[in-house]
Order: structure tokens, then sequence, then C-alpha cells
């Protein structure tokens, strides 16, 4: 496939580097119109009210105060993935501190948030429920009386109270399972809120045009969501929308639904004029989204020889006050109830429920670092018990290629075993660690992980330009993460042509075929899949045009370097055209334009004999199941048990790296970001109010936190049904890295702390208790 | 509606005639801590008057008394790099290293950072553990505060109304000292959770905590009974005990009271230890 010097396998370096290290890259918030005003947003104070009324007159009476919306100027229409269940700005009630209840349009920042704060909202204070535990008591206050009415695509709970989800699984005979076991450890573990903390808050521009159409440029992880989402809760037909994402400062899932769109939009319609809407990081944090947090209760058996047997799983996510992503990402949690093993018992059951707290959604890892978290925690937990060496214990339980999944897919590929020994030989495992500095402890610990590629529908459309260079369109973002750079190599390596000569079309929802979002580790899997089948499509085209030219066979001719095509063989070998030869008599001879494009869909059978399950939603657009390994070594501080990261070995199957330096980019952010979530980062709600809204408060890595070299060693087994053989690597780094953390924090300590993150304070707590 | 208006007067005595004339306006040094706060729309200041042209405010100068004066305006940075400050005046110096980070030790001052008077900073415990000295200035003049008199509570200071910082003075005596400050936070860059600012002498032990405290805590007995007992083991623990009884800490995102409680004598004894570790030089 790959044909020497063509770019698959470069580190090239990012098509918008330039620009983005110069400050030139333009984001949502840097874009200016003519005429354009500038958004403000009232955030609700209270965990739960009933909106009595508003007073906007003073607002209104300040001088460049162009509009005022609040939940008056919209009608009861909801948006959302798998409940509807919000509405474009709070309307009739509020569910939690910090969510926009009104919004002002005026000429300046300055002026719009001085109206904001004399927009008087009227309200009735409402009993709330900030924990699980407070929301599933009996008479305990609704957050949403129409639940039972919402559009909802999977079997809901309805008339439990505020519980949102509740699935169940069972694969094998548990009990018998269980009764099988010579080992069994149930432990619960807690996890924490952890804020996405992209570097570009939230921002959104809209405008509408003289016929009514309105263009939204924002910063999304999805501008076919974005456009879902504004079509469903403003009522407008999708004719009438178009979205487009400029550059995009981070997402890591907070930006897969829609942020401040909506309210941007409704800005822009009664001003008459477009709007900018730019989050602060306190409003950001106050009002958008989290990794949910909760408990999970796991009990698992195993022989005396080291084989699992049985596992049961108790699971519970606190959803907030809005459904967003949370009964899908409960869901994928259960998914990986069983981690990478193979586990031939397993009875687990999940819950997502509604509190008055800011709503939980999708986070890089979608529900599986947090059960990984406790899965891997309890691997090393099972391997002390059973006296076995935690690497090899994960070796034996492996699962193997041919196996089937959780819910019954087929495993079509495993690295496991291949993961866990090449971490186990590049760390030096089998090496006691040097000894501690005098009030130091040292320790070292291993997290196995699985995650999946293939997620949902793309499609993209390559064309060839009349000078014979490729345009490419797709709907998939680039949220930072590199993904133009690796869409345009993949696209650049199927015509062998150099990459500068690819062009990738801006993410506009009037152009490109439909990308469901840069999300699910899937672009370079699934939109990579895309883009080559358009482009095989195109390639066959041109070799057909080249031929006829050249007066040979389609057999006689090949693609060559440069954007040529040359005659093989026979009398007029060498002969050759051009790609702009190709696109001059396609545009004004014979054939029309060169054009191909392509529909993706992923689809993984499950076997319900295999898993039975109720109160699930559709897994089967789920699947390619990707392994890795990660050992990392800690030095915890005697005094005051701070954990330091001395070193971290990360080996992950990426399929084939299709540029090296940004497929290690992600590991290194990846694993950064999971060192946060194990170590410090938690959002701490008080009554529903967030005690720690800012960067002085919350405290996410910065290079000093993050262990000086991360090494990164990548199994490159070219991945079958990948037209250049990738894997997705975007979620699978940060997936291990708490358990992994936690369990080095264990092996020094010697003994396991439960509760993410692992605080100093936790640290010491247990290191004094032993 | 009013607008924030901008002043930046080349004269002290300008600035803090347009300070006194205005309750609502606030002065700008380095504006690590008063930009931000503006950002969050937690202050909205008719006026704002820096105070960067101000000649008299700046420059770090060593007397020939031996006591050291900084200009309020000196940065955090350049006081953490400078070399008028030497032995036991490093205390104030390696605190200086450890605000935030380099950018904002790039523009953050020190009379900025001591008048907002936050007691988890990196300032108030060794500006008290070193006995230094606030110079003052306002509209009646001149004045020096005992820092140990300067920090009154919670971002409450003795700066009267129209006052602002305009030195820091160190003086000689502590300077013949063995000093130390230690730091522990959740991570780099991050205010105390707790810190220990110690100074080391012939004639005494000095000890001030940050971030345990609506000011910086100290402990007369506590430093007797180190002096008394030599820095010993055992002194070290009953001093620490004495300093947890004379705490005050908070529980925050930073860690519970109790945790500070832990903290406070397991700290005290690393930055003793430390102090006495630079008798060597």
């Amino acid at each position: 496939m790959n044909a020497p010097g063509a770019p698959i396998g470069l580190s090239l370096p990012r098509r918008e580097a330039g620009e983005k290290a110069t400050g030139a890259a333009l984001y949502a918030g840097d874009m200016v119109m003519a005429g354009m005003l500038h958004g403000a947003i009232v955030q609700s104070p209270h965990a739960h009210a009933r909106i009595l009324g508003y007073d906007i007159t003073e607002a209104m009476a300040l001088p460049g105060v162009r509009a005022v919306v609040t939940g008056d100027d919209i009608e009861f229409r909801y948006m959302g993935l798998v409940v509807k269940d919000e509405t474009a700005i709070a309307k009739a009630k509020v569910r939690y501190i910090g969510e926009p209840v009104a919004a002002v349009a005026a000429i300046d920042v300055e002026t719009a948030r001085r109206a904001a704060q004399l927009i008087e909202v009227r309200y009735q204070p409402l009993p709330a429920v900030t924990t699980i535990e407070e929301a599933l008591r009996d008479g305990a206050p609704l957050l949403h009386e129409d639940f039972a009415k919402y559009t909802k695509i999977y079997d809901a709970p309805v008339g439990r109270g505020n519980l949102l989800a509740h699935s169940i699984a069972t694969q094998g005979d548990p009990a018998k399972g269980f009764a099988m076991a010579d080992a069994v450890v149930e432990e619960t573990y807690a996890i924490a809120a952890q804020y996405h903390a992209y570097m570009e808050p939230c921002a959104a521009l809209a405008a509408f045009d003289p016929s009514g159409k309105v263009t939204v440029w924002s910063s999304t992880q999805s501008i076919f969501r974005t456009q879902a989402n504004l079509h469903e809760c403003l009522g407008l037909p999708m004719t009438k929308i178009r979205c487009i994402a400029p550059r995009v400062g981070g997402g890591f899932g907070g930006k897969s639904e829609a942020t401040i769109e909506p309210i941007a939009v409704l800005l822009a319609k009664k001003a008459r004029a477009p709007v900018r809407l730019v989050l602060s990081r306190n409003q950001d944090m106050t009002a958008m989204r989290s990794r949910h947090p909760g408990w999970i209760r796991l009990k698992t058996g195993a022989t005396r020889e080291g084989r699992l047997v049985a596992r049961e799983c108790e699971l519970w996510f606190d959803g907030g006050a809005y459904a967003d992503d949370s009964p899908a990402v409960m869901n994928f949690a259960l998914y990986f109830v069983r981690g990478p093993y193979d586990i031939p018992n397993v009875h687990c059951e999940g819950h997502a429920v509604y509190t008055n707290r800011m709503r939980a959604g999708a986070f890089r890892g979608f529900g599986n670092p947090q059960m990984t978290f406790a899965s891997e925690s309890q691997m090393d937990a099972l391997a002390k018990k059973l006296g076995m060496d935690p690497i090899e214990f994960r070796i034996k339980n492996a699962l193997p290629k041919g196996a089937r999944w959780f819910g019954g897919q087929a495993v079509t590929e495993s690295t496991l075993v291949e993961a866990l020994e090449t971490a186990r030989d590049r760390a030096g495992w089998i090496k006691p660690l040097a000894p501690a500095p005098l009030g130091k402890r040292r320790g070292r610990g291993v997290a196995a992980m699985a995650h999946s590629s293939a997620f949902l529908s793309t499609g993209a459309i390559v064309r060839l330009q009349n000078d014979g260079t490729i345009a490419v369109q797709v709907g998939a973002v680039d949220i930072g993460q590199g993904s133009d750079t690796a869409l345009a190599q993949m696209a650049a390596s199927a015509f062998q042509l150099p990459v500068e000569q690819i062009n990738l079309a801006t993410p506009d929802t009037d152009s490109a075929p439909y990308n469901s979002g840069t999300n699910a580790s899937r672009v370079t899997f699934m939109v990579g899949k895309a883009v080559g089948e358009a482009a095989f499509k195109v390639r066959d085209q041109i070799i057909e045009h080249a031929a006829a030219m050249l007066g040979v066979t389609r057999d006689e001719v090949s693609l060559a370097p440069g954007g040529r095509v040359v005659v093989t063989g026979g009398s007029r070998r060498n002969a050759e055209v051009s790609f702009a030869d190709v696109a001059a008599r396609s545009i004004w001879a014979v054939g029309g334009p060169v054009t191909g494009s392509s529909a993706v869909m992923a689809s993984h059978a499950m076997d319900k004999s295999h898993t039975k399950m109720s109160g699930w939603l559709s897994f089967e657009a789920v699947g390619i199941y990707t392994f890795g390994a990660q050992v990392v070594e800690v030095e915890i501080d005697e005094v005051t048990g701070a954990v330091e990261i001395m070193r971290a070995v990360c080996v992950h199957d990426v399929g084939r790296a299709i540029n090296p330096g940004a497929t290690v980019g992600q590991i290194e952010g990846g694993f950064a970001q999971g060192l946060g979530y194990g170590l410090f980062e938690d959002m701490v709600f008080e009554d529903g109010r967030l005690a720690n809204p800012s960067f002085m408060d919350y405290k996410i890595p910065s290079a000093l936190e993050v262990p000086k070299k991360i090494e990164c060693v990548l199994i490159e087994k070219p991945e079958a049904s990948h037209p250049f053989g990738a894997r997705g690597i975007g979620e699978p780094p940060l997936v291990g890295a708490a358990a992994a953390i936690a369990n080095a924090v264990a092996n020094a300590i010697g003994k396991s702390i439960t509760r993410l993150p692992l605080t100093p304070e936790r640290v010491l707590r247990a290191m004094l208790e032993e | 509606m009013t607008t924030t208006r901008f002043h930046a007067p080349e004269r002290l005595d300008e600035a803090i005639r347009l300070l006194a004339a205005d309750d609502e306006a606030r002065p700008l040094a380095g504006g690590q801590t008063l930009v931000a706060m503006l950002n969050a729309d937690l202050l909205s200041p008719s006026q704002i008057i820096s105070l960067h042209r101000i000649a008299a405010l700046k420059g770090i100068e060593k007397r020939s008394d031996g006591s050291v004066r900084i200009g309020a305006m000196t940065t955090h940075a350049g006081l953490a790099r400078s070399d008028v400050l030497r032995d036991g005046h490093r205390l104030l110096a390696q605190a200086a290293g450890r605000i935030g980070h380099e950018a904002i030790r790039n523009r953050g001052t020190i009379g900025g950072a001591v008048a907002h008077g936050d007691p988890s900073a990196d300032y108030p415990p060794a500006l008290v553990a070193l006995d230094a000295v606030i110079e003052a200035v306002g509209p009646k003049g001149k004045r020096e505060i005992p820092a140990s008199d300067f920090f009154q509570g919670f971002l409450t200071t003795a700066l009267g109304q129209g006052e602002i910082v305009a030195a820091i003075i160190l003086p000689p005596s502590l300077n013949q000292a063995r000093t130390h400050y230690e730091k522990f936070a959740r991570v780099e860059g991050d205010f105390a959770t707790v810190s220990v600012a110690v100074a080391l002498w012939r004639g005494g032990v000095r000890i001030a905590l940050g971030g345990v405290g609506p000011v910086p805590v100290r402990s007369a007995e506590a430093e007797a009974e180190l002096q008394a007992g030599q820095l010993s083991d055992a002194a070290i623990n009953d001093a620490g005990a004495l300093l947890v009884a004379a705490s005050d800490p908070l529980d925050d995102v930073r860690g519970s009271a109790d945790y500070r409680r832990r903290l406070i004598p397991r700290l005290v004894k690393r930055a003793i230890r430390a102090a006495q570790a630079k008798d060597a030089r």
C-alpha cells in the first residue's frame, strides 16, 4: 500500500503549527464581523428553583444593550443525544448552580457583562438533591417531572424518581463462577469529577443572513451534533442552520454536544445582528460538563491457579442535571467491566442518576477510566492474594484473538500479551527498584487497558482539482490532536503526493458529508477509512482517464510519485500524463469532474446468547478493540504523602502510526491528563456549588508534575479493516493511567487506596494507619 | 454607567493623592491578583492607579547598617535572583522563588503581594520570620509597621485608606541567622497548603507558618521550647504540638484542617533540619 516516499509513518509537522505558534490561528473567540455584538450570560445561583419571572428593564435601559434573552423567548423544545431533556436556555426551572438562565447582547463585552448583572430573575427555591444518595431517597424532589414524556433512545427507568438509566448485563453463571473461586476480592471504588480543562473555553459566533439562515462558528467537536442540537432546541430546519468549526482549542469530550451555540443563536436572532459569546473560565467550569463522579462496587473471583472465574459489578454515576451522554457513558463503563480479560461469568448493574449539579458528559475514555481504575486496582489486590506477579496474572487472563468481547462481539486482534510483555521488559519489572532515599518510599505498578476505535458513521468526499492537487472534504474537526495532518498524510499516500498538495476543507455542514464527531478515538480510524475509500475511487478514475489519454489499457499504467501516471511497459513505456492533464480532460472534455465519495458505518454484531442485556443502548456501532499496558514508578514523601511520578512506560497498540510524532503526543498528553485524574484533579461540589471554579483552586498537571520522560512504545501491527492500518489512540493512554499510578502507590505503601484522586492527604492517612 | 479610569503617575505623592481621594480606586502593581479579580468580576474599581512609573518604589538596596530595603515594585523573579539578599536574608529570596510560576514571578511584585495579605501566600511567613518592617506611605506620610503587626486577618492588613506599601525593610540582625523556607502545595505553583519559615540564630529561634490561620502563625512557647531543647527531636515534637495549638487552619481544596495540623510538626522538623544544614557554608 505504502509506496516509497509516501508520507505515512513520517512525523510531519502539524499543518497549522505555524499559525498556532505565532498566534495567528483564528478561534471562534477571535472572529469578528461587521456589526457584531458581544454576549454575556446570567447563571443560576440556585441548585433547584422555579423561575417565577424576569425583570430586564434595567438591563435593557443600559446604553449599548441590544437584546436580552430568557426562557420566555423559547418554547419547550428539547435537545439531547440519548434523552431530549434540555432547552436552549433554562425555562420554567433551573436545575443546577451555574445554569445559564438569561443572556444579553451588547455593543461590547463590558456593557454586556454589566447588563447581565442588571437582569433580575425571580426564583422560588425548591429542595435540591446534590448527591446520588439524596436523589434516590424516597420522596426526593424530581429534577424532571416530564421524564416519562421525553424522547429517549434506550429503555429508560420511567417512574423511578431521579433514576436516569439502569442497565443490567449477565454473561455465564456468576454464582457458579464464584463457587469455583479460591480467592475473592470485593471493594468499593470512589471516583471524582474531572474538568475537561480544554485551553479554549466554549465560544460561538452566530450570524443570520438575509435569507434567515444562521451560520454558527463555534468551538466544537462536532459540527453535525451542533447542527442537530440547534435544530432540536430551536425548531429551525437544518436547511437554515450552517455550522462551521474554525480552529478549536481542545475538547476532550466536553464539546461533543451543544455548548453555548443555542444561546448565541437566540441572541443573534433577537438582536438582529451577529453575536459572539465567549465563556470565562469560571463560567465554563460552572456551566458546562465534567467527567462522571460516582462509585463502583466490584467483586472478582479467581482460582488458585490464577484463572479469573467470576466478576460482579454495581456502578453508580452522578449524571448531574441533564442526561447529556450519561446513559451512554454508564453503558460504556459497563462494557469494559471485564477490562481486557477473559472472565467467563459476569453480572453487572449500572445506574445513572439525575442530581442538581452541573451535568456530567463525555470525557476522554467515556466511562472506561473509572471502570479501569476499579478493575485494575482489583487485579492487583487479587494477584497479591494469590501470591502471583501482577503482570503474570494479567497475561494469564488476557483476552485472546478470536475471543468474545463482553456483549458478544468478536475480538479480531489482541496485542495485550505483547503489550504487557513489552512494558515488563522495558520497565525492567523483574529487577527490584533502587532503594528509596531516606524519608521516601518507592513503588511500581502496572495497568492494562483496552479501548475501542470504531464508532458510528462518517463520510468523505475527495476531488481532483484543476491543477492536479486533491481536495478532501470531511466533517471531522481537528480539535488540536492533529487529525487534519493525519488525514492529509493518508490522502497524500493514496495519491503518492506530497502532503502540501492535499487541501483539507474547513469543517462545514454546508459542504461536508456527515460525521458524528471528533471523539471516541475515531477520527484517524473512522474518518481515515472514509478518506481512503473515497481517495481510492478518485485514484481509479485518474488511472482510467490516463490510460485512455495514453492509448493503453488500465493495467499498463500506474501512479508515480508527484501526481503522474506512467506507462509501465510496452512500446509506450515511460510515457506519462500529469494529474492536471487528467483534470483538464475530465472537466473540459470527457467524464466530468473526478470526484469520489464514501460512507462508512461501524457495525459489529453483538450476541444476546453470549451476554444478556437490558436497559442498554445499542453498541453495535462500537468495536475494534485496542490494547495497551502502562508501568509507572512513584516516589512518595513520607512527611507529606505527596506522590511523584518518577517514570512512566506506556505501551500501546496503534495499528500503524500515521504520524508517529503526533501518536506519541497523544500518548504523552493522555498519560498527563490521567496523571491529573489520578493524583489531584477533583471538582469539589458543596451543596451543588463548585468550590474550585478556577485554575487557582482546581489544578491540572503542569510540565513540572509530568515526568520528564514518558517512555512511549508503539506496537505496530496494521489493523486489517483499515486502509492504512491505523487504530485509534486518543483515549487509551488516559484510560489506565490513574490505575497504574494507584497500583504503584499501593506497592510503595503496602496498602491500596480506593478513592480518586490520590491526594497527599489520602496517601499520608493510609501510611499512618498502617 | 461607570467606566474605569487609568492613571500612571510618575510621582508617589500623586498616586497617594489619587488613591486617598477615592475609596473605589485601586493601585495596580504587578497585576497578578488585581487583574485576575477584575476578570472574575470580583472588583470593579472606579480608577486604576498604576505604580509602574514611580521610581521611588523600585530597586533593592543594602544600607550601611546592614539592613536591606526592597522597593515595593520589585518583582518576585527579581528578588529570587537578587545577590543583595545574602545569608539569612536568602529566606525571602527562597520564598519569592516559590510563588506561582515563572510568568507570575516576572510580573508580580512584593509590594502587591504583601498588601494583598493572603495568609497562604509565600511572603507573609517569611517576612514575619525575618522580623521585617513594612514601609507604608499614605496621605499622612510615611510609617513603618512590623510585619507581625501588618498582617491582621484574611486579606486584611494594617494599611489605611490611600496608603500603599512603599518598601520592605529587612533588619540586619537576622542576616546572621540560618534560615529556610519550606513550602508544601498540591502542585508546583499553587498556594501553600502549609508553609514554614524558619530562622535559627545563636540567641533564638523564630518560626512562622503560612496557610494555617488568617495571618502567619507564631508561637512564643514553641520557639522557647526549641531554644531550650537545642532543636532536639523531642523539642521539635513539643514545639510542633504547640504550633498546632496556635494554628487555626481551614478545610479547603488545598487540604483539610486535620491534614494541615498533621503537616505542621512534620514540615517544621523538615524546615529546621534544612536550615541547620546550611550551617556548613
